[in-house]
C-alpha cells in the first residue's frame, strides 16, 4: 500500500516538477496533456456532433424530412466521379508541398479554380438541359435515373464544379498563410470554423426539404450540403496529437490516457444529447433537432476548440518550409508505391470493400429492433462505447507484449466471429426481440472490449507509416497514398454498389420504414453482414506479411530527426530566414 | 533479461545513427527501402506511360461498373414457374399510369417536347405477366393508377409499397384471383383487403368534387370548421370494409389519410403493419352486418346495421405494428376472441402532451387477467409512454365492458 502511495506521490512530483518544461528526452510539457484533454475533447465532440449533418441517406435530416432516394446518392457519386479524379491530382499535389507551389504553377492552378468555379455558377443560374433535344436518348437517360432528372443532374454536375474549385482555391490560399504558423494539421479550423458554425445553423433553418418535386428537393440539397461540406471541422487536434512527439512511447502515453480521457466530454454529450432529443414532440424526426440541438453543441464545443488550438503543438521532426523537399507530381506518385505498408493496407481496404454499402446495423438495431429513445438509448450506447475504455488504457502494455501484427490479426478474427453470432442471432430468433436483443448486446459489448487497443494500434502504426514515407520520399504523401484507392477502385465499386442494389430487391429505398417489417429487416441486415464476415477472415491474411518493427521506426526518426537538423544548419548558415520546422 | 521483459521491451530504444552530413537524404535503415528523394528513376518515361495506362484503365473500368449498377431498366421482369414475373419499375420521372404488361421499350415521340406526354409503352402482348413480386414498384413519386391485368395470379402484399401518389389499383374483371373495389385492390371472393393505395383520397376527393389545390400542386382539404367537413369526411376519409372480409393484408392501409374506418364482425385478422401509421385515424367502428355489405363509401348508419366502437368480437389474430403511430385514436378494446397480438401492436399509439397521457393511454381488453394469459403476446404490444426518462406501458384494463359511443360519427355529424 505505501509503495503505491510512493508511486502516487512521485507521479506528483513528476507532473509539478514538468509541469512547464518536458522531462529530459521527452517532449510534452504536463500542461499540454491537459490542454489535450480539453481541447481535443471539444473538438472531438465537435466533429462527433457534425456526424448528424450529412449528405447521405442515414442522416436523421435526410431520412425524416429531405426522404430522398437511397440509390440517388450513388447516382450523384458517379456524376461527381470524372471531375472528381481531376482536382484529386491537383489536389494532392497542392497538399502534399503543404500550398506552397512554384509561382508560375500556382497561377495556373488558381486559374483552372477558377474557370472551374464560374461554370459551377453558370449551371446554377441556367439550365443546360434545354440545349438537348428532350426526347433524345441521353436525356431520356438522365431523366431515368433514381430521384433526378436532366435538370437535376446538369445542377449537381455544376454544383461539384463549384465545389472544387471553391475547396481547391481555399486549399492554396489558406495552407500557405496559416501552416507556417499553426502546423499542418490544425491550420484548417483557423479558417474553417466561423463559416462551419453558419452552415451549421443554416442547414437547420433552410427549409429545402419542402420543395415538393424530388428532382429539385436532390440538386438544391446537394448543392446546400457541398456549400456546407467546403469548410471543414474534422477531428484535427487529435491528429495533431498523434504526432505530438518524436518519441514513440510518449505518443502512445498521450494516445492513451490524455486523448481517450478528452473522449469522455463526448461520452457525456452522446448520453445527454439523445435524452434531449427524445423530449422533443417527434424524438429523432424533430426538425428542431437540427435548429436548436445540433447547433448549440456544435458551436459550445467549437468555442472551446478554439480557444485551447494553439496550446496543442505536432513535433514530426522535419526541415523548415522554407527547405522543405519540393515535391514533383511523379515524385509523389511513385513515392508512395515504394511503401510496402501502404500496398498491404490498401489489400486489406480492397477486402474490407466486401461490406461497403450496408447500412448502419447497430442503429437499426437500436431504432427498429428495440425502438429505443431517450435516456434508455442513451445508457445502453454509454454501456457498449464504456467497454472499449478499460482495455484503450492498457494499450501501452498490449503494444508492448504483442506486435502489431498479432494485434491485427486478433482484430480481424473477433470481428469475424463476432458478426457471424450477431447474423445467426438474427436469422434463428429474430422475431424473440428480447433473446436475439440480448445475444446481440453482449457479443457488441465484447467486440467493443476487443476493439479500441486494435484501434490505437492501427493510428499509432497510420503516424509510422507516415514517417517511414518521410524517410522514404522526403515528404509525409499523405494525399499521393490516395492513389492506392484508383487502382482498387474498379473493384470497391463494383462490390459496394452490389449491396445496395440487394438492399432495394429487399425492399429498401428512401422510406427506412421497411425496416419494421420483420422479415424485410432480417434480409436487409443480415445478408450484408454475412458478406462482412467473410471479409473479415480474409483481411487477416495480408497482416502476415506485416514486419515494420518498433526497432524500424525508432531508425526512422533517428534519420528524420538528422535531416531537419542539418537542413535547418545549412539554411541558418545561408541566412535564410526558416519556419515551421522541427528538428526533435 | 527474461522470456517476459524481452517480450514486454519498452517502445522507444536508445539508438543513435551516426549519418554524415552528405548522406542525410540517402541512408538505408537496415530492412528497410532506401530512399528515393529528388532523384531520377530508371526508365521514368516508361514508368509514367504504363503507371498512366494502368490509372486510366482502372478509372475507366470503376465508372463503368458504377454507372451499370445504378443504371435500372424502367421495366424489369423474371421467368417463373407460373409465367413472367414483374420484377421492378424505375420510373422515368413521367409515367403516371401503369399497365402490369410486358414492355419492352418507351418509345419517345421527336416531335414532342413535353416529357410528360411524348412517350408511349410498347408492349409484348404474347408475353403476360402472372406474377408481381415484392417491392416492384417502391417509392415510386409519379404513378396514380396501375392497371392489372387478367393473366396476373399472384400479387404480393408489399408489391406497391411507398406509392406515395398511387390513387387507384384497377384489376381486370376477368381475373380469377384478384378484384378492385373502387381502386381498393382486393383477392377475388373479397376475403382480404390487400391494398389501399396512398393517395387514395385524392381519387376520393375528385370524385366527389372536394379537390382543390395550391400553387405548388398540393391538394386543400377543406377545414374542421368549414360547413362542408362532415360531408368531406365522409365521402372522403372513412372507408367501409366490406362484410365479405376476413383479413386486412399486410401494410394494406399504410399512410392512409383518413378518419374513420368500418370494421366487419367477422374480420379475423389484421396482418402485419395493416394499419401502421395513419395519423388521423380517430374512429374504429366495427359493424355486425346483416345483409352482404360491399359499398366501401360509408352512405348511412342504417345500411350497415348494429355498430360498436373499437375492433370487432371475433378478432383473432393482430399482427406486428398492425395499428403503429395511429396518435389520433383515444380507445381501443381488445375482444376476447384474440388469440395471438405481434410485437410493437399498438406502438406509438400514445404520447405525453402537457403532462397528461394522450391516445390510446388504456388498453381495455374483453378477456379477465387469468384468460388473457393464453393470449401470445409480442414484446412490447402495448404502447408505452415517457415516464421519467424512460418508456412506461400503458395498464391494461381487464374484463372490460366495451365503450358505448363517447363521440359523433360521421353520419351524425352530418
Amino acid at each position: 500500500m505505501s509503495e503505491l502511495l510512493n508511486k502516487v506521490k512521485d507521479l506528483g512530483t513528476e507532473i509539478k516538477t514538468h509541469w512547464n518544461t518536458p522531462a529530459e528526452g521527452k517532449y510534452v510539457p504536463y500542461k499540454e496533456y491537459k490542454d489535450v484533454v480539453i481541447g481535443v475533447g471539444a473538438n472531438y465532440t465537435g466533429s462527433k456532433v457534425l456526424e448528424y449533418i450529412g449528405f447521405w441517406s442515414s442522416c436523421f435530416l435526410i431520412m425524416h424530412h429531405y426522404k430522398l432516394p437511397y440509390l440517388t446518392f450513388s447516382v450523384i457519386g458517379i456524376l461527381n466521379m470524372p471531375l472528381g479524379y481531376i482536382t484529386a491530382l491537383i489536389w494532392w499535389y497542392v497538399c502534399d508541398n503543404l500550398g506552397f507551389l512554384p509561382k508560375k504553377q500556382e497561377r495556373k492552378v488558381y486559374l483552372a479554380y477558377g474557370l472551374m468555379m464560374a461554370f459551377g455558377i453558370s449551371t446554377i443560374l441556367f439550365d443546360y438541359s434545354r440545349l438537348f433535344d428532350p426526347t433524345s436518348k441521353f436525356i431520356t437517360l438522365l431523366n431515368g435515373l433514381e430521384g433526378m432528372n436532366a435538370t437535376a443532374c446538369f445542377k449537381t454536375f455544376g454544383t461539384h464544379f463549384l465545389y472544387s474549385g471553391w475547396v481547391g482555391a481555399r486549399n492554396i490560399f489558406w495552407r500557405k498563410k496559416l501552416i507556417p504558423k499553426y502546423g499542418r494539421y490544425k491550420y484548417s479550423l483557423y479558417c474553417d470554423v466561423v463559416p462551419k458554425c453558419i452552415m451549421v445553423i443554416l442547414i437547420g433553418w433552410l427549409p429545402v426539404y419542402n420543395i415538393t418535386d424530388v428532382a429539385t428537393r436532390v440538386w438544391v440539397a446537394n448543392l446546400l450540403f457541398a456549400t456546407y461540406n467546403v469548410f471543414g471541422f474534422g477531428n484535427v487536434l487529435e491528429e495533431c496529437s498523434k504526432r505530438i512527439s518524436p518519441n514513440l512511447q510518449e505518443r502512445i502515453l498521450v494516445r492513451s490516457y490524455p486523448v481517450k480521457f478528452s473522449h469522455t466530454f463526448n461520452s457525456i454529450l452522446a448520453i445527454v444529447l439523445p435524452v434531449i432529443i427524445g423530449a422533443l414532440r417527434y424524438e429523432w424526426a424533430d426538425i428542431n433537432m437540427y435548429r436548436y440541438v445540433i447547433p448549440i453543441t456544435f458551436i459550445t464545443a467549437a468555442a472551446f476548440t478554439m480557444y485551447l488550438a494553439g496550446r496543442i503543438k505536432e513535433r514530426i521532426p522535419q526541415p523548415p518550409i522554407e527547405k522543405k523537399v519540393q515535391i514533383k507530381f511523379w515524385d509523389g506518385m511513385f513515392g508512395v508505391l515504394k511503401n510496402k505498408y501502404l500496398l498491404i493496407n490498401t489489400i486489406v481496404g480492397l477486402i474490407d470493400s466486401l461490406g461497403n454499402g450496408m447500412l448502419p446495423f447497430v442503429t437499426i438495431l437500436y431504432f427498429y429492433t428495440f425502438r429505443l429513445s431517450g435516456l434508455p438509448y442513451s445508457l445502453l450506447v454509454a454501456l457498449i462505447s464504456f467497454a472499449g475504455t478499460p482495455p484503450d488504457l492498457l494499450s501501452p502494455y498490449f503494444l508492448k507484449r504483442f506486435s502489431y501484427k498479432q494485434i491485427m490479426i486478433f482484430y480481424q478474427l473477433s470481428r469475424a466471429i463476432g458478426y457471424a453470432i450477431i447474423a445467426c442471432a438474427m436469422w434463428f430468433c429474430g422475431d424473440n426481440l428480447n433473446l436475439c436483443g440480448t445475444i446481440c448486446i453482449v457479443v457488441l459489448f465484447f467486440m467493443e472490449m476487443t476493439k479500441t487497443v486494435p484501434t490505437t494500434a492501427g493510428h499509432d502504426m497510420n503516424v509510422r507509416i507516415g514517417d517511414y514515407q518521410m524517410y522514404l520520399s522526403g515528404e509525409r504523401l499523405e494525399s499521393f497514398a490516395g492513389i492506392f484507392g484508383w487502382f482498387t477502385g474498379p473493384i470497391t465499386s463494383f462490390v459496394g454498389l452490389i449491396i445496395p442494389l440487394m438492399l432495394l430487391r429487399y425492399g429498401f429505398n428512401s422510406n427506412w420504414d421497411v425496416l419494421f417489417i420483420d422479415e424485410s429487416r432480417r434480409n436487409i441486415i443480415v445478408i450484408p453482414i454475412i458478406v462482412d464476415v467473410v471479409g473479415f477472415f480474409l483481411m487477416t491474411i495480408p497482416y502476415l506479411f506485416w514486419d515494420y518493427d518498433n526497432k524500424k521506426q525508432n531508425m526512422v526518426m533517428e534519420v528524420l530527426k538528422r535531416r531537419a537538423e542539418v537542413t535547418e544548419k545549412k539554411a541558418k548558415e545561408e541566412g535564410v530566414s526558416v519556419s515551421g520546422g522541427y528538428t526533435g | 533479461m527474461s522470456k517476459k521483459e524481452k517480450k514486454i521491451a519498452p517502445l522507444q530504444e536508445d539508438i543513435h545513427l551516426d549519418i554524415p552530413e552528405d548522406e542525410i537524404w540517402t541512408y538505408q535503415v537496415p530492412g528497410l527501402a532506401a530512399p528515393h528523394i529528388n532523384k531520377p528513376y530508371k526508365y521514368y518515361g516508361l514508368k509514367k506511360v504504363i503507371f498512366t495506362l494502368v490509372i486510366i484503365v482502372a478509372v475507366s473500368l470503376s465508372m463503368y461498373f458504377s454507372v451499370r449498377t445504378v443504371q435500372s431498366d424502367t421495366f424489369e421482369y423474371s421467368e417463373i414457374e407460373t409465367g413472367i414475373q414483374f420484377d421492378k419499375f424505375s420510373n422515368t420521372g413521367f409515367i403516371t399510369e401503369l399497365d402490369i404488361d410486358y414492355i419492352t421499350e418507351v418509345v419517345y415521340d421527336e416531335n414532342n417536347a413535353d416529357p410528360n406526354t411524348n412517350f408511349t409503352l410498347k408492349k409484348d402482348t404474347s408475353k403476360p405477366i402472372t406474377a408481381i413480386r415484392q417491392y416492384a414498384l417502391n417509392c415510386d413519386e409519379k404513378v396514380k393508377v396501375i392497371n392489372i391485368g387478367a393473366d396476373v395470379l399472384e400479387i404480393d402484399g408489399k408489391s406497391f409499397y411507398s406509392c406515395w401518389a398511387l390513387q387507384r389499383i384497377e384489376v381486370d374483371e376477368n381475373n380469377p384471383n384478384y378484384c378492385d373495389i373502387d381502386g381498393v385492390l382486393y383477392n377475388k371472393d373479397k376475403t382480404e383487403i390487400i391494398c389501399v393505395p396512398t393517395d387514395r383520397d385524392t381519387y376520393l376527393a375528385e370524385k366527389y368534387g372536394y379537390a382543390e389545390y395550391d400553387e405548388f400542386g398540393y391538394r386543400i382539404e377543406p377545414a374542421v370548421e368549414d360547413e362542408n367537413y362532415a360531408e368531406y369526411e365522409r365521402d372522403v376519409l372513412t372507408y367501409v370494409i366490406p362484410s365479405t372480409v376476413k383479413t386486412v393484408g399486410e401494410l394494406c392501409f399504410n399512410y392512409a389519410n383518413m378518419t374513420t374506418v368500418y370494421i366487419p364482425e367477422g374480420l379475423q385478422t389484421i396482418e402485419t403493419l395493416g394499419f401502421y401509421e395513419i395519423p388521423r385515424l380517430a374512429n374504429i367502428y366495427s359493424y355486425v352486418p346483416v345483409n352482404e355489405v360491399t359499398d366501401t363509401h360509408f352512405t348511412s348508419q342504417e345500411a350497415l346495421g348494429e355498430y360498436y366502437l373499437s375492433l370487432p368480437e371475433g378478432l383473432k389474430y393482430i399482427g406486428s405494428d398492425a395499428f403503429t403511430q395511429c396518435q389520433a385514436l383515444t380507445y381501443m378494446y381488445v375482444p376476447s376472441s384474440v388469440t395471438f397480438i405481434g410485437h410493437h401492436a399498438f406502438w406509438d399509439t400514445c404520447y405525453k402532451q402537457d403532462k397528461q397521457v394522450m391516445g390510446v393511454n388504456v388498453i381495455n381488453v374483453g378477456a379477465s387477467e387469468e384468460e388473457f394469459k393464453s393470449v401470445e403476446t409480442g414484446d412490447s404490444w402495448r404502447p408505452q409512454y415517457d415516464f421519467l426518462l424512460f418508456k412506461k406501458s400503458v395498464d391494461i384494463n381487464y374484463s372490460s365492458e366495451r365503450e358505448i359511443f363517447a363521440f359523433a360519427t360521421p353520419d351524425e355529424n352530418k
